[in-house]
């Protein structure tokens, strides 16, 4: 299990504080991994270094403005895509095309903003990033607020087939990772509502209660939609910009980001729980999952900034014995 | 409130296979040109269609 407050910013330990997270003893760092012979102060320094590294890269020393910018402009050209294909200004091939990728994009910037990286709680940044979680999440027909408890379980439990909500997305390769993904979202006891549902029930939280309702809601309000439209005369039209957009981005959300970086979904570790790959979509392609370790290891480090904090901290995770040969 | 939504969930599948597959079947058949089987109109053999696969995933949990 990882350490909750590690997972966003408002939890960090300020410099100089013990951090316990990243040197306590267990399983984060196998006993069959190169680095077995590391003495606890070796282990305590590079961890150091390796939190020095990861505030210099963190939200609250890069620009991330520019995940607000995106998120607004993308959602409002969402929202056109409708009248804009409906009156033939532009085809619905070219609809449907970038809707898939707001689909697939908005759940990245709205990741930002689960980990309170455009704007920590008691800020006046704080309404920017709330506000960006929650547009960025419409495309994907899910809010805010469920997606925020189900990541943050997942960084929580990563790998453990029982508590971590991503684990469902094991698979035996990417292929089989797609149809996964589709099984998944059947709506029967195997799925992935159901598993919320369940995760929603353990957490028992007043937050956890409140993102189920919000799941209905905006679920019923976008399904009234799509029936009044479809009713209408539009049901082509949403069909090809919502509906398949949303099941073309969740295959892509599946498969890349969430199966590539985790499998064989095994390790349970803080090294190897995920890693540095080198995907076949490339870094702008796979929307730079390939540095996915850097994220869990620090996830106050925007996604455009892991790459450039990798860099740094290269020769400290290849002390700690992480694979490090993709990059 | 909460458990009458709760079971609207549960039957969503017919809802959805009524409300919105029902008339994409009808309003695809018509852009191909295609005319309904057994003489019916295109938007009832979307109702026929959308309905009974709403009901198949309601009672079996999945899709296909």
């Amino acid at each position: 299990m990882n350490d909750i407050n590690d997972l966003m910013l408002g939890g960090q330990a300020v410099a100089g504080e013990p951090i316990e997270a990243l040197t306590r003893e267990g399983p984060a760092i196998p006993l069959a991994r190169p680095d077995r012979d590391l003495d606890a102060h070796t282990r305590k320094t590079l961890a150091q270094m390796e939190r020095e590294i990861g505030q210099k890269y963190g939200a609250h020393n890069v620009r991330t403005w520019p995940y607000v910018a995106i998120a607004l402009i993308c959602f409002a050209v969402f929202v056109a895509t409708f009248p804009l294909a409906i009156m033939g200004v532009i085809p619905l091939w070219l609809g449907c095309a970038i809707n898939s990728v707001f689909v697939a994009g908005g759940y990245v910037v709205s990741h930002e903003a689960m980990h309170s990286n455009l704007g920590r709680e008691g800020t006046r940044q704080r309404f920017w990033n709330e506000l960006t979680g929650w547009i960025a999440a419409v495309p994907l027909i899910l809010p805010f607020s469920m997606l925020k408890a189900m990541h943050l379980l997942h960084h929580q439990y990563t790998n453990d087939p029982d508590k971590d909500p991503d684990a469902i997305h094991s698979a035996s390769n990417v292929f089989m990772a797609v149809i996964k993904s589709w099984l998944n979202r059947q709506p029967g006891a195997g799925g992935t509502a159901a598993r919320w549902r369940r995760h929603i029930g353990e957490l028992g939280t007043p937050e956890a209660k409140a993102a189920l309702k919000h799941t209905m809601a905006i679920q019923l309000v976008v399904l009234s939609f799509f029936f009044a439209m479809a009713w209408q005369g539009y049901a082509i039209e949403v069909a090809l910009l919502w509906w398949l957009p949303r099941h073309i981005g969740l295959s892509y959300i599946h498969a890349v980001l969430s199966w590539a970086p985790h499998q064989p979904h095994s390790g349970v570790g803080r090294y190897d729980s995920t890693a540095i790959i080198r995907h076949k979509l490339g870094h702008w392609g796979a929307l730079g999952i390939d540095f996915h370790l850097v994220h869990h290891l620090h996830p106050y480090i925007p996604v455009h900034a892991c790459k450039a904090a990798y860099r740094e901290m290269k020769p400290i995770l290849e002390a700690r014995g992480v694979d490090c040969s993709a990059h | 409130m909460e458990v009458a939504l709760k079971k609207l969930f549960v039957v969503m599948p017919l809802i959805f296979g009524i409300g919105f597959i029902a008339p994409l079947i009808a309003q695809t058949m018509a852009a191909w040109h295609w005319e309904a089987p057994l003489g019916l109109t295109r938007v009832s053999f979307g109702l026929t269609v959308g309905a009974l696969w709403g009901l198949y995933a309601t009672l079996r949990g999945r899709w296909v």
